[in-house]
């Protein structure tokens, strides 16, 4: 079912989404540049506030008032510059090209309407012709998902579990045939057993359908399970990013090695585990200058107060700290503190 | 101590095509709550073992069992009589966003049940201020910074310990953490559960950690004692490091196989157990058979009680204990 071409590749660049305030324009995501690389998984981790759901839905340019995209591009292949786009262009592009699968989908169906009603709906709004097909499609999607497909279409949203309930989710994100897909804290609220199971599922159907995949969450362990590339988010900017597995087994920037290490283990000596100092910023919290994580960093130093710390590129990794020495990789190269020509 | 015989609940459905419909949330669990000592609840939603928390905390009777504390069984005494007894158990909620009034300040949060403690113990009213000062030092929070604020003006974390220190003017015994930490922050999470430890050692409260996630229960206490529910039965009961390295009973192993494992860190356990998906329940069986990938033809027809069959330490409810290494190992690193 799924279309031939390859899956389609992301650019973000300079990214800056700012929301109104009484105390004037706050940045809830501040000059973010990050890839999407056609048919990865990435994974976007970050604490409330951390900007991670408001860099999401600027892939959908769905940023809603006060809130607004005040700098930076979207780049998605087969669309052009989303933040560019608007009106009609932009609400086929949601749901063809994009899939949103939101926070607590457990609870984003019309409790009115049986979930095949609600297909029928997108498919109406999107201009389907052939909604018998896209029934069938998305039948096939739930079987696929382990679910009795026609049961589950002549259901009410009470009449599932949670974890049903985020199946249908993903259901409605893919049955458009959208290539990319978003998946906001897909996990939250579910029990461990229930999320093993979407995750294998979302990481069988992101390998099936050949699709580009951004997981958003506040859980390592949910990246860790599924995403080829991590990003970590703090206070509207990116930290660190890299493959998941060398970030994990060698976090370089502060904010990830606490992170990392605030986990508590199965195994192992359990005192190891700390919790991070302080709390996370507020959107009026957020210093405007310097590095944004100073005030919980161990490793601070005078230069973090005034200087936004440089992006530290070494290979296919990158760290936003002061304190990350360029021999930390292999091959250094200092980005301008901008970030503005980050490979 | 606290502690409970067959405590059996079942809710009653109404409503629907059906009709009326019967929903056994607790059947016949036993328990003991030592003074001082940790005790985790690990299960599913919907295992029972919220439900048993409220029952713990006189929130919620049971249909049928006894709970027993210090000695003094509760059905024995009138509702009036009971009150004093459970004033010893607190329970904190996941929530620690609806559970303060949003109207008053954390001074006012603290002060009307100090109050009522400064009347019951003789103490002068003077007292509840120096004591609200007292209890908010004790879980970590700058008397002056919160005492005038309203809860919107705290943090997730901060608004827990708030709950925490409520929980504690009343001199409990017991703390009934519910989900305590899981809509907290993941930098912040350890440190409250690093606060119940703490209170356990300075206090000698004891602590009912209720959740779905093992790893926390471990932080609590390693010297506790982990009970495993699965459909308002307890399948494997023991201590916290036995049962977490040594499960045997399959449900058990399913929980912790489906701890994300970290990747790069971890190789995961090499016997990783999937439950199969499926539904209803024999009548007499074992409840987790349905599910189980090991059951056999007994299984369906008997239902296993807690026991130690098979000579293993803890106590289990499975025909058929194995210990299997399910658990995550961290990759040694060159």
């Amino acid at each position: 079912m799924a279309p031939e071409q390859s899956p389609p590749g992301v650019r973000i660049r300079g990214l800056t989404v700012v929301y109104r305030t009484p105390a004037g324009e706050l940045p809830a995501v501040s000059g973010v540049d990050l890839d999407l690389a056609p048919g990865t998984i990435t994974g976007v981790v970050g604490e409330s506030g951390s900007g991670k759901s408001t860099l999401a839905l600027s892939l959908l340019n769905a940023v809603q008032p006060p809130g607004r995209i005040a700098a930076g591009s979207v780049e998605i292949d087969g669309l052009g510059d989303v933040v560019a786009l608007g009106g009609e262009g932009l609400r086929r592009a949601r749901g063809r090209h994009v899939g949103y699968v939101f926070q607590a989908a457990q609870n984003s169906l019309n409790p009115l309407k049986t979930v095949g009603k609600q297909v029928l709906d997108l498919g109406r709004s999107h201009g389907v012709e052939d909604p018998r097909g896209l029934l069938a499609d998305a039948r096939d999607l739930l079987g696929r998902m382990g679910l009795d497909g026609a049961r589950v279409l002549d259901s009410y949203q009470h009449e599932l579990s949670g974890g049903m309930r985020q199946r249908v989710g993903i259901m409605l994100a893919l049955v458009l045939n959208a290539r990319l897909v978003v998946l906001d804290e897909p996990t939250t609220a579910l029990d461990m057993i229930t999320q093993a199971t979407i995750l294998r599922i979302v990481r069988e159907v992101h390998a099936e359908r050949g699709l580009t995949t951004l997981v958003i969450t506040h859980d390592l362990g949910v990246v860790a399970e599924v995403a080829d590339r991590l990003a970590v988010m703090y206070g509207g900017r990116l930290a660190e990013q890299g493959p998941t597995r060398e970030v994990l087994a060698g976090p370089r920037h502060p904010y990830t090695r606490g992170l990392l290490g605030a986990i508590p283990r199965l195994v192992g000596d359990i005192g190891e585990a700390r919790a991070l100092p302080g709390r996370p910023p507020t959107l009026a919290g957020v210093p405007a200058d310097g590095c944004v994580f100073r005030e919980r960093c161990p490793l601070r130093m005078d230069v973090c107060e005034t200087g936004r710390p440089p992006v530290v590129v070494s290979g296919s990794r990158s760290a936003a700290c002061h304190a990350v020495r360029d021999d930390e990789g292999d091959r250094p190269a200092v980005a301008a503190a901008t970030g503005e020509d980050q490979a | 101590m606290i502690s409970g015989i067959g405590i059996t609940k079942t809710f009653r459905q109404r409503g629907g095509v059906l009709g009326a419909r019967e929903v056994p949330a607790l059947r016949g669990v036993d328990f003991a709550i030592p003074k001082g000592g940790a005790v985790s609840f690990i299960g599913e939603s919907g295992c029972g073992k919220t439900t048993l928390g409220r029952i713990i905390a006189g929130l919620e009777t049971c249909d049928s069992g006894e709970i027993v504390i210090d000695d003094v069984a509760m059905s024995s005494l009138s509702h009036r009589r009971r009150q004093p007894y459970f004033r010893r158990v607190q329970l904190i909620h996941q929530d620690p966003y609806s559970a303060l009034n949003p109207t008053r300040t954390i001074h006012q949060a603290l002060a009307a049940p100090l109050a009522l403690r400064a009347k019951q113990t003789g103490r002068p009213r003077s007292w509840t201020d120096e004591r609200a000062g007292e209890l908010l030092g004790l879980v970590g929070l700058d008397p002056g910074y919160v005492l005038p604020r309203y809860p919107h003006q705290l943090s997730g974390g901060m608004r827990q310990r708030v709950v925490i220190a409520r929980a504690l003017t009343v001199d409990p015994e017991v703390l009934v953490a519910d989900e305590a930490v899981s809509m907290i922050d993941v930098s912040l999470r350890l440190g409250i559960l690093a606060l119940l430890k703490d209170l356990r050692e300075r206090l000698g409260v004891s602590v009912l950690f209720i959740t779905h996630d093992v790893a926390t229960a471990r932080y609590i206490g390693t010297d506790g004692e982990l009970y495993v529910i699965y459909r308002g039965q307890v399948v494997e009961r023991g201590p916290v490091e036995t049962v977490i390295s040594a499960p045997v009973h399959p449900y058990t192993q399913a929980l912790l196989s489906a701890i994300p494992v970290l990747h790069g860190l971890e190789s995961p356990g090499e016997q990783r157990v999937v439950p199969v998906e499926a539904s209803g329940e024999h009548p007499d069986g074992c409840l987790f058979a349905p599910r189980c990938p090991f059951r056999t033809e007994r299984c369906e027809r008997e239902r296993p009680a807690l026991g130690r069959d098979g000579g293993t330490p803890q106590e289990h409810a499975c025909f058929h204990p194995e210990r299997r290494s399910v658990v995550a190992l961290p990759v040694s690193r060159g």
